[in-house]
């Protein structure tokens, strides 16, 4: 009887623990996950080699809650002159033709209960690579962090450590910056935008 | 055959019935038991059932592993002005009755997600009736027509334009001799210049308007705001209707400025069955319907120095003389209203009265008559001189009195046209249905309750294969006409114009170009003399929700509780305790109501302070066609109306019959049983007795820096409209859950308005009390939760976490205020398309097993919130959606950290209290007392 009790304990809490780790898998998370697309597009490509800036087609990220992803119409800004034959794009010609939108497997993807607003992190000097991780460098898109509350908690407990000059946001490459700088700059942008983590680690800050 | 079948076929009330009749259908069951063999006979023992609860609670926790399902993004080919997701708002109107109803429309993703009123017009001022706000809903109406239809078979729009064109081509010959136009009561210039139009065209042709609730002559639309004294006989210009926006902004200023000390208001009402401006009022005079005259006339001596005429009661002379002597004492700011039903001759004498007191004018320009009534239509198809009759926007074979037998002649006329918004009772008689747009997705204009017009611009395109009005009598003219140029004709504008750009932006044409007058209302009959027969009295009057029955299938209104009653989804045959006592019937005994040769039958219902021998039903159910939300619901009251007693009929007969209705009430206990919900002061500038400060075990809540939200509601001033119910129905995607579940309780209205009643049955004092969550600092609910998933914020609010909710309703229990609701089924997953579109975005849609209530509509906080925090401001004023709604300003909502804010005022006034202050929750939402008198005194 004993043993069965010291079992079913032992059974009920690796239980518990085997969940808790299932639930960090990229398996679960999608952290690094490369999804089938309509089009192949690289950002690799467009947003490193030929630098093109994030909110040429992510022009929501500025003014509103959902950066957006680009319409058909800017694709063709530049692809009515450019590639225009090319066989690789024929969905995105098509659905320029015919009106019908372009249907994307969503990357980043955060649960309905989650109001995520885009233009207020932005505005505040949240750099896009905090969250979307180098961009620049990924020829097909992927998941860079796994968008669990625990992530988000992250940086809400620590306001000052993501914070970045707001012209700067969407660099990409940080690793030759000044690290002191940063820091101290963190800390008064924090300070003088009274970002205060009881208001900020609050239910209704994400859930409404 | 799925096993949903058996529910398609089913109408009205039966529609929500739906699941149970699902599991108690025989051959349901036998397929369960053939599928589930362990199932069929099943008997579980205690040890089994309490293993299964352990299996469950150790399997919960693996829901939070599962991965996210994969997510389609469909971005748009080219993006909507001001970017995908971006709000936009748009300056039009809705038509009640022909009267427009200024609102602002908020759209997303290019389709509309709530209406509001228009601040910057004066009819509105911002607020809104509860018919505006639902108005988006029957937008979105899945019953709705969507494609032409020649005698009930699917048709085109280009047969129906070939057909229409043939007849204007004959009509061109015989200079429109034979054809007939009905429409509803009009109040749009566009479509009175086309009507204007065909007549010139067509010399011989005939317009009639059909308007089941259209008195002898128009409502009066009265400058309540400069009213300190007002006498209404068996009027009621706070009630539901086109004109009760402006009114109760009027009567709401008034009383505000009484408060503050400016002046009186005072309003004596007589009237036979209670409403809202008899609730109102604290001079309310309980009168059976044929003493109006007498009281009138007794009125109208005593301010003439006369002597009263004999005959009257003690009780009705005590009240003509105060009456009287207030209306003196106040001249200039005084006026009589008589209901807009009763004889021409008793309103010349009222039209007397108000000049001799030297009354504010009434805004209101007197009826003109153009268009023949409903009568002269039916005479013409009897005599079979109609040869052609066009029915725009009106639905005589539901709402004509039965002696005029409409359905019957209009079945002889050799071609019948239809236009409307609904497949309804006269679309089934006709030969052509032609589907209309929504107000909401067409060109239009309209005359709002201040005389001025408002562009009617559509919020979003056509869902389906409709036109407008305009277009549709423009096919007489051959081509298909753009609806915007049909409109911009009227005024002589066309686009690019600044002046047509501006009457866009602003909702209104200034300065009222074209000034139409009262909305076309043609004089019915007089009342006949109610000199006494045996017998009750029977008062038919419109519905609270149902109106005139064109709102019987917005589930929004069905399961919005009347004020008074708190019925849903049903009308009632409505009497006195005396009267019930007398017959011996109790609330929701069948009962059959007979007048003339007219019977119904219907559930009872005991309504406190209706006159002696007085019957009280409400018109718009019983609907036979539509759709199925309304289609058998309640009974129909038309039935009991002849052509020329529309409002009022004696020698009534009430029996009771056999069985039992059971009608879903939201508010079975009436009194306060030694509770004080509610407090009275005597005259405004009085105080209540302060509350002393009680210990609390709570320790402090943290005090943020930022602001503190609470909310203050004038009980005084509100008049239980239920604008704020609907407001918030479509600001928080509440679910509406029908029939059966309000009946057992599970309505989920986030905010209720109370009625309670003290005093004699007979005759008592009604207050309303609006109760949303009070948000209280020392929360019972958030010590009862396991889960933390109701919890406080540092600015005061008491949040709700759908996703950490498992639904033990704990907080519900705790909860003194009975606020919150819990989600008992799904009432949502099953909604089809058209009812997701019009959810708010940045609401969550809660599933079932999760608890939910008002938020203080926290998504418009935190919009705030994030708009000032990302453009490195302060943050502004918030408004939440019952505020914004409320005509009378009942409800003020605002930051108490700031001592200039009107919510800080509201709280600092001497009428403040805390619902269930002996609970010592310390709520953040606190009532003003109602004020008894309308005077110092």
């Amino acid at each position: 009887m004993r043993l069965a009790l010291v079992g079913a304990t032992v059974v009920v809490a690796g239980a518990t623990a085997a969940g808790a780790g299932l639930v960090r898998f990229p398996f679960i998370t999608q952290v690094g996950l490369v999804q089938d697309q309509t089009v192949p597009f690289s950002h690799k490509h467009h947003a490193g080699e030929l630098a093109i800036d994030c909110r040429y087609c992510h022009a929501g990220a500025e003014t509103g809650a959902d950066a957006g992803l680009p319409p058909t119409h800017t694709c063709m800004t530049c692809h009515s002159q450019l590639w225009t034959g090319a066989p690789m794009l024929a969905p995105v010609r098509q659905s320029y033709a015919t009106g019908t939108p372009l249907r994307w497997s969503r990357v980043a993807q955060l649960p309905d209960y989650v109001y995520f607003d885009h233009h207020v992190h932005v505005n505040n000097g949240i750099a896009c690579v905090e969250c979307h991780g180098r961009m620049d460098q990924m020829p097909l898109t992927w998941r860079a962090q796994p968008f669990t509350m625990r992530f988000c908690l992250d940086c809400h407990e620590h306001p000052a450590r993501g914070l970045r000059p707001p012209g700067m946001v969407t660099r990409m490459d940080w690793s030759d910056a000044d690290r002191v700088f940063l820091k101290s700059f963190g800390q008064r942008a924090a300070a003088r935008k009274h970002l205060d983590p009881l208001r900020l680690t609050n239910c209704e800050t994400c859930h409404r | 055959m799925t096993r949903y079948d058996a529910l398609s076929d089913t109408r009205g009330q039966a529609f929500w019935q739906g699941l149970d009749q699902l599991l108690e259908q025989p051959d349901f069951r036998d397929k369960v038991d053939r599928h589930f063999p362990v199932f069929a006979g099943f008997d579980l023992a205690r040890r089994d059932i309490l293993k299964c609860l352990g299996a469950t609670l150790a399997l919960a926790g693996l829901d939070g592993c599962e991965r996210q399902a994969d997510e389609t993004a469909m971005p748009f080919v080219r993006n909507p002005a001001g970017g995908p997701g971006a709000e936009r708002h748009y300056a039009s109107a809705v038509e009640l009755d022909g009267v427009g109803q200024p609102i602002i429309g908020i759209c997303r993703d290019g389709r509309p997600v709530k209406l509001e009123g228009n601040p910057a017009h004066p009819a509105s001022g911002g607020a809104t009736d509860a018919f505006t706000q639902a108005a988006l809903l029957g937008l979105y109406d899945p019953a709705r027509s969507q494609a032409p239809r020649r005698e009930g078979a699917p048709a085109t729009w280009s047969e129906a334009e070939a057909m229409l064109s043939e007849l204007a081509a004959r009509l061109d010959q015989g200079r429109g001799m034979g054809f007939h136009l009905l429409t509803g009561p009009l109040g749009s210039p566009s479509l009175l210049r086309q009507i204007g139009e065909l007549r010139s065209r067509w010399p011989a042709m005939r317009w009639h308007v059909h308007a089941p609730l259209a008195g002898t002559v128009p409502e009066a639309v009265l400058p309540l705001e400069k009213v300190q004294a007002l006498v209404a006989l068996d009027a009621d210009p706070l009630g539901p209707g086109p004109f009760q926006t402006i009114h109760a902004r009027g009567w709401s200023t008034r009383r505000r400025a009484y408060q503050a000390g400016d002046g009186d208001a005072l309003l004596f009402v007589a009237e036979p069955a209670p409403t809202l401006t008899g609730v109102a009022s604290s001079e309310r005079l309980i009168v059976r319907p044929r003493r109006i005259e007498a009281l009138l006339a007794a009125l109208s001596a005593a301010l003439n120095g006369r002597a009263a005429a004999a005959g009257l009661t003690g009780k009705e002379q005590a009240w003509v003389g105060r009456a009287a002597q207030e209306l003196l004492r106040h001249r200039g700011a005084a006026a009589v209203v008589l209901g807009a039903h009763h004889a021409a001759a008793l309103h010349a004498t009222v039209e007397a009265i108000n000049a001799g007191l030297d009354a504010p004018q009434a805004s209101h320009a007197p009826a003109n008559p153009q268009g023949e009534d409903l009568a002269a239509l039916v005479a013409a198809m009897k005599a079979g001189t109609a040869k052609s009759v066009m029915v725009l926007e009106s639905n005589p074979a539901y709402s004509a009195p039965p002696d005029l037998a409409f359905a019957g002649a209009f079945q002889r006329v050799p071609l019948r046209i239809h236009a409307g918004l609904h497949p309804d009772e006269t679309a089934e008689l006709v030969h052509w249905h032609l589907p209309l747009a929504h107000l909401l997705e067409s060109w239009s204009d309209v005359t709002a309750a201040d005389g001025s017009c408002v562009i009617v611009q559509p919020l979003v395109r056509p869902f389906f294969d409709v036109r407008s009005r305009h277009q549709v009598l423009a096919l007489f003219g051959g081509a298909v006409a753009d609806g915007r140029a049909l409109v911009q004709e009227t005024w002589d504008a066309h686009d690019g114009v600044d002046r047509w750009n501006s009457w866009l932006l602003s909702g209104r044409v200034e300065p009222a170009a074209k000034r139409s007058a009262a909305p076309v209302v043609p004089a019915t009959a007089v009342l006949p003399v109610l000199s006494g027969p045996g017998g009750l009295d029977l008062i038919i009057r419109r519905d609270w929700s149902a109106h005139d029955g064109q709102f019987a299938h917005n589930p929004w209104l069905q399961e919005l509780p009347r004020p008074l009653t708190k019925i849903t989804w049903d009308n009632a045959i409505e009497v006195g305790p005396a009267l019930a006592a007398r017959l011996e019937l109790e609330n929701e005994d069948l009962a059959e109501l007979s007048v003339g040769d007219a019977k119904v039958l219907g559930p009872v219902w005991i309504l406190p302070g209706i006159a002696p021998d007085t019957v009280l039903v409400h018109l718009g159910y019983g609907r036979r066609a539509g759709g199925q939300v309304g289609e058998g619901v309640g009974f129909d009251a038309y039935r009991l109306r002849t052509s020329g007693a529309s409002w009022h009929r004696p020698g009534a007969r009430l029996r009771k019959a056999n069985g039992h209705h059971p009608l879903a009430s939201t508010q079975r206990h009436t009194t306060m049983a030694g509770h004080d919900f509610v407090r009275y002061v005597e005259q405004a500038g009085a105080a209540l007795p302060p509350a002393p400060e009680k210990p609390s075990m709570y320790s402090p809540q943290p005090k943020g820096e930022g602001p503190a939200w609470g909310m203050a509601i004038d009980l005084d001033l509100c008049i239980g409209c239920n604008a704020c119910v609907t407001a918030c129905v479509a600001e928080n995607n509440i679910a509406m859950v029908g029939r059966e579940q309000v009946q057992i309780g599970r309505e989920m209205h986030w905010l209720r308005v109370d009625r309670y009643y003290s005093g004699a049955p007979e005759d008592p004092e009604h207050v309303f009390q609006p109760v949303p969550c009070m948000h209280c600092e020392d929360a019972p609910c958030e010590m009862g939760c396991p889960v933390n998933a109701t919890v406080h914020s540092p600015d005061g609010l008491n949040l709700q976490v759908y996703n950490r909710c498992i639904g033990t309703r704990t907080c519900q229990a705790y909860c003194p205020y009975k606020v919150r609701r819990f989600n008992w089924l799904d009432y949502v997953r099953e909604d089809p398309p058209e009812l997701r579109a019009a959810r708010n975005p940045e609401v969550t849609v809660r599933d079932r097993g999760v608890m939910e209530k008002c938020t203080y509509c926290i998504q418009r906080v935190e919009r705030a919130k994030i708009e000032a925090d990302a453009d490195g401001r302060p943050m502004g004023e918030v408004r939440t959606a019952c505020q914004q709604a409320c005509p009378t300003q009942a409800i003020v909502f605002g930051n108490l950290a700031d001592s200039s804010s009107e919510v800080s005022r509201r709280k600092r006034d001497q009428r403040d209290f805390a619902l269930l202050e002996e609970a010592n929750t310390r709520p953040r939402t606190t009532y003003g007392a109602r004020i008894r008198k309308g005077r110092k005194s």
